[in-house]
């Protein structure tokens, strides 16, 4: 109705329907997700032939060991994964539109370095008491970046304002202070220091249904509403005051963004521990593109990260099977490349 | 409506940055039709006094009515849809498209749930045309020049179908054909679609070509407001600025020009 009376739908006085190309873009993303997760389920200590994986899908099969390692082991480490690269990179983009800071990431206002030295708490008391901590870490990990966000708040408020360089800053310095906590733990810690190194580099090697199942609702209800701010963070990248006089209460954008963002990178962070770079390259990956447009760009980025954090945990578990390697380290080794290579293409062509 | 009334008026304005009074008792009325041009040195308050009009900043005594209405009642949003600013110069941290930069002007407009309209794209490439930036709707802000962009902020600016159109030193980096080009589009402006243009000047010869009336600043204070041959003249400019200065008359207009 909005887009009937004049002209074609396609061509609305020079700008295109971002609704089409949001739809198209999506279902492009649903469907690659599911072909690199089909491709990854194939993989792993033993191989799975395709056929076979059909076979236990369709039979919902878990009587037998294949169909076990489907469904309790891959499917969960999937979905982990999946959620996971959603919320880092989805995060990231919006955190990098209300900063203006194409440097910002998820961690950078402070949530992972709580969540750290809330785990390596968790890991150092395991060893010292000799409780068995390993499924409360994600409670530790949870409380550590909850006390991080409250300090980042608490100390970059001023009166009702959340000003923007004392976020950045308060950030910085809380991430600096945890880390240097974090050190002082590893510096005094022996047999845990490899649990530690592990979490601090991420790892989806726990995942269970029982996890994903506490992580999915929070990411999605953030997700939702971080793409419904889009509009406004668009209008972030004129400027504080070109904001303003739009009509956009930027104090509160700030403050709104901020919270979800960093509840969401806590809640997935504390099962998964810190996987890096994703959430810093992928929204730059997302905006070469289809631009900075974050109604669009946001769900892009949350989509490829999704995939390429598959593709990186696939990696992870399978190159020097049966040993693990941290899958931080795989996106770095992936991702570092890629980026340098769109980048400069985009230099190139003198676009972006 | 009674064309002696208001747009803006202001009645013993007082702003202070902490301790620093940076504005004192500004009163002043813009009426339907007025370009009006802020001039003075340096610190003398004038970007301030267009923060306090666009509703950026709140004065701490004193009020500054929009229509008729307290400014601070006046939620933000409904700010948006009476008064627009062109910055003076400002950096778009990512790379959007001319097309999508004057498209956020119609942010104020749409509706969160039901998204923008035709008529948004409508206005949107209206401004563009206007202000002569249609043929760029393609490009990166971020690929075109500076007298370029001022036109692309000035479609944001009416893509806003704002009320009030107010400028910080519009044209002060911008070479002369971009000038007489800049001005025109305002003056299309200011008799088509706004009430009032407010703009900030450095430029006095600029002022007092474009202004019908110019509000010099000193100090924090409105040294003297009026016409331009009644503001630039050898005694103000003096006073003022503290230096001397020749002001000669426009060879074709009315109008006083300043000369070193």
């Amino acid at each position: 109705m909005k887009y009937l009376p004049e002209k074609n739908n396609k061509n609305l006085y020079g700008y295109p329907n971002w609704r089409y190309k949001a739809f198209f873009v999506l279902i492009f993303g649903f469907l690659s997700i599911l072909i690199v997760g089909f491709i990854g389920l194939n993989f792993g200590t033993i191989s799975i032939q395709p056929e076979k994986i059909l076979s236990i899908f369709w039979h919902h099969e878990t009587d037998n060991s294949l169909g076990l390692i489907i469904w309790e082991l891959r499917i969960p480490r999937l979905i982990m994964a999946m959620l996971t690269g959603m919320t880092l990179a989805g995060v990231g983009g919006a955190f990098q539109g209300i900063l203006r800071n194409p440097l910002a990431d998820p961690y950078i206002l402070g949530v992972s370095a709580g969540a750290a030295l809330g785990a390596c708490t968790g890991i150092a008391l395991q060893y010292t008491t000799g409780l068995y901590l390993m499924n409360f870490l994600p409670v530790f990990a949870l409380v550590g970046s909850f006390v991080s966000i409250l300090m980042v708040y608490l100390l970059s408020r001023k009166k009702s304002h959340l000003p923007m360089t004392d976020l950045l800053l308060a950030g910085v310095a809380v991430n600096f202070f945890f880390s240097a906590l974090i050190t002082l733990l590893l510096a005094v810690s022996n047999r845990e220091i490899h649990s530690m190194i592990f979490w601090l580099m991420g790892d989806l090697s726990n995942a269970n249904w029982q996890k994903i199942s506490l992580v999915t609702l929070p990411v999605f209800m953030g997700s939702f509403l971080l793409i419904f701010s889009s509009l406004e963070l668009n209008a972030m990248a004129l400027g504080e005051e070109e904001a303003l006089h739009l009509g956009i209460q930027t104090e509160k954008l700030r403050l709104k963004i901020f919270l979800i963002g960093s509840i969401m990178i806590a809640v997935v962070v504390s099962f998964t521990g810190l996987i890096g770079f994703v959430g810093l390259v992928i929204p730059h990956i997302a905006r070469l593109l289809v631009g900075p447009d974050h109604r669009i760009m946001l769900p892009v980025s949350a989509l490829i990260g999704a995939a390429f954090l598959i593709i990186c945990d696939t990696i992870a578990r399978t190159i020097l099977a049966p040993t693990e390697i941290p899958i931080g380290a795989i996106t770095a080794i992936i991702g570092a490349p890629l980026f340098i290579h769109l980048l400069k293409r985009r230099n190139d062509n003198n676009e972006y | 409506m009674n064309i002696k009334e208001p747009i803006v008026s202001l009645n013993k304005v007082n702003f202070s940055y902490g301790q620093q009074s940076v504005l004192q008792d500004i009163d002043l009325s813009v009426f339907p039709g007025d370009f009006i041009g802020i001039i003075g040195p340096n610190g003398s308050g004038k970007t301030t006094l267009l923060k306090l009009i666009s509703g950026i900043l709140r004065p701490q005594s004193g009020n500054i009515q929009l229509f008729n209405q307290d400014i601070s009642m006046i939620s933000r949003k409904k700010l948006a849809k009476i008064i627009s600013v062109v910055p003076q110069d400002s950096f778009v941290t990512y790379n959007y498209k001319v097309k999508e930069i004057v498209f956020m002007g119609r942010i104020p407009y749409i509706n969160q749930w039901q998204g923008e309209t035709i008529s948004d794209y409508r206005i949107s490439r209206n401004a563009m045309k206007k202000t002569d930036s249609f043929c760029h709707a393609e490009k990166g802000i971020h690929q075109i020049s500076g007298g370029e962009m001022q036109r692309v902020y000035i479609a944001r600016a009416l893509a806003q179908s704002p009320k009030i159109l107010m400028l910080d030193e519009f044209a002060s980096h911008l070479d002369l054909n971009y000038k007489y080009e800049m001005i025109r589009i305002l003056k299309d402006t200011l008799r088509e679609e706004v009430n009032c243009i407010i703009s900030v000047f450095h430029d006095l010869n600029l002022a007092s070509f474009c202004a019908n009336r110019l509000i010099l600043l000193d100090k924090g204070k409105i040294e003297i407001s009026g016409t331009p041959q009644q503001v630039i003249n050898n005694e103000n400019i003096k006073k003022v600025y503290r230096s001397k200065a020749h002001i000669i008359q426009h060879p074709e207009l009315a109008i006083p020009q300043v000369i070193m």
